[in-house]
C-alpha cells in the first residue's frame, strides 16, 4: 500500500496568515461578503424582473465569485517569495486588482439599480460606453492568478511538497489561461446562451435546453481550486507518482473546460440529466 | 409583504422604539444597550435604507438641488420611506451617542432623558439641548476648578 497519510501530513495551514500575507485581498473578500447583506435586502424589496430573475441575482453571484477568488488569492499569497510579497511592485499590483474588482461590483450593482444589463449592454449609452472598460478590468483582475502562479512556480522556498507547489502554480496559471479565452468569447457573444434557453439549473442557473457559455467560464475560473486539490490528493495517495498525477489532472481539467466550451458553442446544455 | 413600502413602514417604527427604550434604561446595562442602540438597530435600519435606495433610486422623481425637487422626491412612497428610515437610524445613533457621552462625562442620566425625548421626536433639537447641557456642565467644572 502506498497509503502513508501520517508520513506526508503537514500541520494545517494557519488561515489567519491571510491577513498579513495579503491584507488588501483579505479585506476585500470580507467586504464582498458583507456587501451581500444589502444586496439580499434589495432582492427582498424589489419586485422588478430582469431577464426572468431579480436584477440583484447577478451582483449577488459576482460578490460570491469574486469573494471566493480574492480569499483564495489571499491564501495562496503565503507561497509567494517573501521579498515579492513585501515589495512595492506587488503592493501596487494588488491595489490595481482590488480597484478593478471594486469597479466591477459597483458597475454590476449600478446596472441592477437601473434594472438594465451590465454585460452586453448596447442600449443605455453610459453602460455601453463602460462595457469595454469593464472587460479590461476583468482581464486585470484575472491576471492576478497568472502572476501569482508564475511567482509560486519559480519560488524555491514555498515549503510545499513539489507536487503540491506545482498544482498550486498550475491551477493559478490555468485559471488565467482558460478563463481569458472563454470569458473573452462570452463577452463578445452578446448573451450567455447559444440557442434559446427556457429552463435553468437550480442555484447555478445554467441552461437545461441551450448551450450555456457560463459553464466553461465557471470551471475555468475554478482551476485554482480543482488542480491544487488534485495535487494534495496525489501527494497523499500516490506520493511516488505525484508530479505526474498533477500534470495529468491539470490536463484533464483543461480538457473538461474545452469540452464544456465546445458543447456550449454547439448549443448543447451541460449534463442535461441534472434537471 | 416587504415589497410594499406601507407594510415595511410598520416594521421600522417598533424597531426604532426598541432602541430608544433601551437607551432610557441604559444605566442598567450600558455596554449591551450601546451595542443594541448604537450598532445593531442602526445597522439594521441602514440595511433597509440602502436596499430601498438601491431598488428605488433609478425611478425616483426630483433631486437634491431645489426644495421643489426634494419635495418631489418624497412623493415616491418607497423613497419617502427611505427618508423616514434615515431619520430613525441617525436619530437613534445620535441618541446612543448622547447616552454614551453623558456617561463618560458624568452627567446624570436623568438629566439627559428630556434630551433623548427631544432627539426621538425632533432630532436636531435634542442634539442642541444636549449640547447646551454639556456646555453648562463644562462651564460649572471650570468655575469650580481649584486653581493650581
Amino acid at each position: 500500500m502506498t497509503l502513508s497519510l501520517a508520513a506526508t501530513r503537514s500541520p494545517a495551514p494557519d488561515l489567519r496568515r491571510m491577513a498579513s500575507d495579503a491584507p488588501a485581498f483579505t479585506i476585500l473578500a470580507i467586504l464582498l461578503a458583507l456587501g451581500l447583506i444589502p444586496l439580499y435586502a434589495a432582492m427582498a424589496l424589489d419586485i422588478r424582473v430582469f431577464q426572468g430573475e431579480s436584477p440583484w441575482m447577478k451582483p449577488v453571484k459576482f460578490h460570491y465569485a469574486l469573494g471566493v477568488y480574492t480569499i483564495t488569492l489571499a491564501f495562496f499569497a503565503r507561497y509567494l517569495p517573501e521579498g515579492t510579497r513585501n515589495g512595492r511592485t506587488w503592493r501596487w499590483f494588488t491595489a490595481a486588482v482590488v480597484f478593478a474588482i471594486v469597479a466591477e461590483v459597483v458597475w454590476l450593482s449600478a446596472a441592477a439599480m437601473q434594472n438594465t444589463a451590465s454585460h452586453f449592454n448596447t442600449e443605455v449609452p453610459l453602460f455601453a460606453a463602460v462595457y469595454p472598460l469593464m472587460g479590461a478590468f476583468a482581464t486585470l483582475l484575472t491576471s492576478a492568478s497568472l502572476v501569482m502562479g508564475i511567482l509560486i512556480w519559480r519560488n524555491p522556498a514555498t515549503g510545499l511538497p513539489p507536487a503540491v507547489q506545482l498544482s498550486v502554480a498550475l491551477g493559478l496559471i490555468l485559471t488565467f489561461a482558460l478563463t481569458l479565452p472563454v470569458a473573452g468569447y462570452l463577452s463578445g457573444n452578446g448573451t450567455h446562451f447559444v440557442g434559446t434557453s427556457t429552463q435553468e439549473l437550480w442555484v447555478m442557473g445554467w441552461s437545461r435546453d441551450a448551450g450555456d457559455l457560463r459553464v466553461a467560464h465557471f470551471l475555468a475560473t475554478h482551476a485554482l481550486h480543482f488542480v491544487p486539490v488534485a495535487g494534495l490528493a496525489a501527494v497523499w495517495l500516490v506520493p511516488a507518482q505525484a508530479m505526474r498525477v498533477v500534470w495529468v489532472a491539470a490536463g484533464l481539467f483543461a480538457a473538461l473546460v474545452i469540452f464544456t466550451f465546445v458543447q456550449a458553442l454547439q448549443g448543447r446544455p451541460f449534463l442535461p440529466f441534472l434537471g | 409583504m416587504l415589497t410594499d413600502p406601507h407594510s415595511l413602514f410598520q416594521l421600522t417604527g417598533p424597531l426604532a422604539i426598541l432602541g430608544w427604550l433601551a437607551l432610557v434604561f441604559a444605566p442598567l446595562a450600558p455596554r449591551l444597550v450601546d451595542a443594541v442602540a448604537a450598532l445593531a438597530i442602526p445597522a439594521l435600519l441602514s440595511v433597509a435604507y440602502t436596499a430601498l435606495i438601491l431598488v428605488n433610486w433609478s425611478d425616483a422623481p426630483g433631486g437634491f438641488d431645489s426644495l421643489a425637487n426634494v419635495m418631489a422626491l418624497f412623493t415616491h412612497p418607497a423613497v419617502a420611506l427611505a427618508g423616514w428610515v434615515h431619520y430613525l437610524a441617525f436619530d437613534l445613533f445620535v441618541g446612543a451617542w448622547i447616552t454614551r457621552t453623558a456617561r463618560a462625562e458624568r452627567i446624570n442620566h436623568l438629566l439627559i432623558l428630556p434630551c433623548l425625548v427631544l432627539t426621538f421626536l425632533f432630532g436636531p433639537a435634542g442634539f442642541l439641548a444636549f449640547t447646551a447641557l454639556r456646555a453648562a456642565f463644562a462651564a460649572r467644572a471650570r468655575m469650580t476648578e481649584v486653581p493650581a
